[in-house]
């Protein structure tokens, strides 16, 4: 700002400014001094006395290191009920259009509301977006005669437009007809943030959809029904059955200095319990985990409850008998004598690994809950009474312990620790195979 | 535009790509568009990975040391540092690469025999059962411009998978220069022929890309670069997304090239054309979905196929929006 805007602000606009400083400052201290100049002349015309170099001042209080705030940051400052809401956002922003008619600092004062947005939780309201973008000032950036055109016009407020709807475009915001509608009025068709529009219309459409396992943007709150949402998007098959094993303790309870009671919830299918129903009960079954599960940005710990591969040699082909299907065979051994152009396989032997029998989401990554998980277990699969079950538990690293040795629940390591061991472990492996 | 492009790239540096089904454009800085070109990279050192850089002396002093320490000679018998030795094993190396070159280039392409190569439906083209292919990928991460992220690459369960893991911060560095910042990214190091020519890859008789991931439920993105000797195409690339599921599965991801859509210098560009499969040198890994915390990616092989239910040739076509220089 020139310093004759500065000085016509000071005198102008003195009496606007004081109603919103006397409103916004009052849970401000006293010793933030206004960094800027028209408000140093009006705060020194207003305190400075006559009187002041007589009467002894008053000990200042200490002073706390003041951070520069922006221009307009007071406009911003917590209201009166502190709430950090979109109700106060959008009041910040329309005092600043109210006490300023000519809108002197809009780009200054729309970065600032940019990035104030996230405190206030509003990055994701396209209609807050939209009244950013109405603080502009209309038909006044729209380029008149081909000069105008040729040239950047009036380039910070288009960089301006432009960064308003990048931050649309961060949060994943589609922009709307009235978005449209208010570049348009404010800097042409054939401006900067106009061709953003142009793109963000079309690269958002193209992009929408191309996620094949979609996870809804409003996430559940309720950590069970987070868990079950998390083990129906981890297990690909679709009659597979989540049973809740425990329910959480409502934490206002007087005794929950002890919470033992955390939520467990557990998924498996029809195909896993028959799996499990077979398995022999002289081999082992491990509870691995935990491992991280990303749903947008919030993250969900499981455990799988798996075997290992069975030996080459101790695998069973089944078999199906011929009288299994009368219309057509089952098997057929015919030697076509096809050659590579037919051949649509890898020519690699794919990572194998032993079945997984279930899955469960828990609270607390400790042995006992998952030990009330697999009691759970038992009702539904009564052969798991009979096959030892060993847990093998890791820090939350979120990594894949080698399958190699330990039956024993190792102590949780730091991550560093963990990967010598397992790189040691794989040494071995390597040094005795 | 050009302009804006310059008032842009000082502010606008290092934003990224979206959340699962939200739409963005790559952002990357020009300051990060080196990272694939392996000139100018600082690849982030993994413990336990062996170093990147394989043709320098003191490396392959290691090599011989290691060699060394696995026949268990006797302590006194110290490997000789010598240089001029070192230099005429290089040579020899090279050569010897050459003469194998020039007897495969008999044989086929490749060194296989053509009738091979023209039918093959499926090829494995990375593959991570060993060390030595660990060594065929370079990670790097935000620390780079300053950044908190970490990001590790070793061998998985078994010696039978890669582990792409690491941590993820999206904390800006303070470097006046940065806005946002948070990614992570594993790039595959450009084929070399002897005497370090560099080489390609064709893959022009396959239409999608195959990988078999274990990831950990978040967006990845997956970067394809054709052969960067023209110094225009430096920052070139062609995208798309990958989406892990999560979970304790493995799960095959199928990308046909007609999807990948181009970028140059960080930013999507209005003048699509479809990615050209004959000569391409890199591919890479890249997570940046503004979400602070731990990832892993498991990652089995990576192959290329034809689909042959896949018949079209780009999914984006141009549009008279956004260029009308090409509708005329």
């Amino acid at each position: 700002m020139s310093w004759a805007q500065a000085i016509l602000l000071a005198r102008g606009a003195s009496r606007g400014w004081g109603g919103i400083c006397s409103t916004a400052l009052t849970g401000a201290p006293f010793s933030q001094v206004p960094p800027q100049a028209p408000r140093g002349l009006r705060c020194s015309a207003a305190a400075h006395n006559p009187d002041s170099s007589l009467v002894p001042h008053p000990p200042e209080p200490p002073r706390r290191p003041v951070k520069a705030l922006a221009v307009h940051e007071e406009l911003f400052r917590p209201a009166l009920d502190g709430a950090r809401n979109k109700a106060n956002f959008v009041r910040a922003v329309q005092n600043f259009t109210e006490y300023n008619v000519h809108k002197r600092g809009h780009v200054d004062f729309i970065y600032l509301a940019l990035r104030k947005m996230r405190e206030y939780g509003v990055e994701r309201d396209l209609s807050v977006y939209n009244l950013l973008l109405d603080i502009f000032p209309k038909e006044v950036f729209r380029p008149r005669n081909i000069f105008h055109s040729i040239f950047l016009h009036y380039p910070r407020q288009q960089e301006c437009g432009i960064a308003v709807l990048e931050q649309m475009e961060n949060h994943g915001v589609m922009p709307n007809k009235e978005t449209e509608f208010l570049l348009l009025q404010i800097f042409g068709r054939k401006s900067y943030p106009m061709l953003k529009l142009v793109r963000m219309k079309l690269w958002f459409t193209r992009f929408k959809n191309i996620n094949p396992f979609p996870v809804p943007r409003d996430l559940p709150q309720d950590p069970v029904d987070l868990a079950s949402l998390a083990l129906r998007h981890m297990e690909p098959d679709l009659s597979a059955r989540v049973t809740t094993y425990q329910m959480p303790l409502l934490k206002d309870s007087p005794n929950a200095m002890d919470p033992t009671e955390t939520h467990i919830v557990g998924i498996q299918s029809p195909e896993q319990q028959s799996a499990l129903a077979c398995h022999d009960p002289a081999r082992p079954i491990f509870v691995e985990g935990p491992f991280s599960l990303w749903l947008r940005d919030k993250c969900v710990y499981y455990h799988i409850l798996r075997a290992d591969l069975l030996p080459p040699e101790e695998r069973e082909v089944e078999e199906i008998p011929e009288e299994w299907n009368l219309y057509y065979p089952m098997q057929l051994d015919l030697a076509y004598g096809r050659s590579s152009w037919d051949d649509y396989e890898f020519n690699i032997d794919e990572v194998e690994e032993g079945p997984v029998f279930a899955i469960c989401v828990a609270g607390a990554h400790d042995q006992a809950t998952l030990a009330k998980w697999i009691q759970g277990l038992q009702e539904t699969n009564p052969a798991l009474a009979r096959i030892p079950v060993v847990f093998r538990l890791s820090g939350s690293s979120g990594e894949l312990l080698p399958s190699s040795s330990e039956l024993e629940e190792p102590p949780p390591p730091p991550p560093e620790g963990q990967e010598e061991e397992e790189d040691s472990q794989q040494r071995q492996q390597q040094g005795q195979s | 535009m050009a302009l804006v492009r310059k008032l842009l790239n000082g502010t606008y540096i290092l934003r990224k790509c979206p959340k699962p089904r939200v739409a963005s454009f790559p952002f990357l800085g020009t300051r990060f568009a080196d990272y694939c070109s392996s000139s100018f990279q600082k690849p982030v050192a993994a413990p336990g990975k062996a170093s990147s850089q394989r043709k320098t002396k003191g490396n392959l002093e290691e090599h011989h040391q290691r060699e060394v320490a696995l026949e268990i000679t006797s302590p006194e018998d110290k490997p000789e540092i010598s240089f001029d030795k070192a230099i005429k094993e290089e040579m020899k190396d090279h050569f010897r690469r050459l003469k194998d070159d020039i007897v495969k280039y008999w044989i086929g392409p490749e060194g296989r025999p053509l009738h091979e190569v023209l039918m093959e439906q499926a090829k494995v083209v990375w593959q991570f059962r060993s060390k030595e292919d660990l060594d065929k990928w370079t990670v790097t991460s935000d620390k780079v411009i300053g950044g908190r992220s970490e990001v590790f690459l070793k061998m998985g369960k078994n010696n039978q998978s890669a582990l792409l893991y690491g941590t993820l911060s999206s904390e800006a560095p303070q470097d006046g220069e940065s806005g946002r910042s948070g990614y992570c990214a594993m790039v595959s190091k450009i084929p070399r022929g002897p005497f370090e020519m560099k080489r390609s890859y064709d893959w022009s008789q396959f239409n999608t890309l195959y990988l078999r991931v274990r990831g950990d439920g978040r967006p990845w993105m997956v970067n394809i670069r054709e052969d960067t000797d023209i110094i225009q195409k430096k920052d070139q690339m062609y995208s798309y997304f990958m989406f892990t599921r999560g979970g304790p599965y493995w799960q095959e991801v199928k990308i046909p090239f007609s999807k990948f859509f181009f970028s140059n210098q960080g930013r999507i560009r209005d003048a699509q054309y479809q990615l050209l499969l004959d000569k391409i040198s890199s591919i890479g890994f890249t997570l940046a979905d503004k979400v602070d915390g731990p990832f892993f990616l498991e990652i089995d092989f990576i192959g290329v196929f034809t689909d042959p239910a896949h018949t079209e040739e780009f999914a984006y076509e141009n549009s008279p929006e956004l260029n009308p220089r090409l509708f005329k």
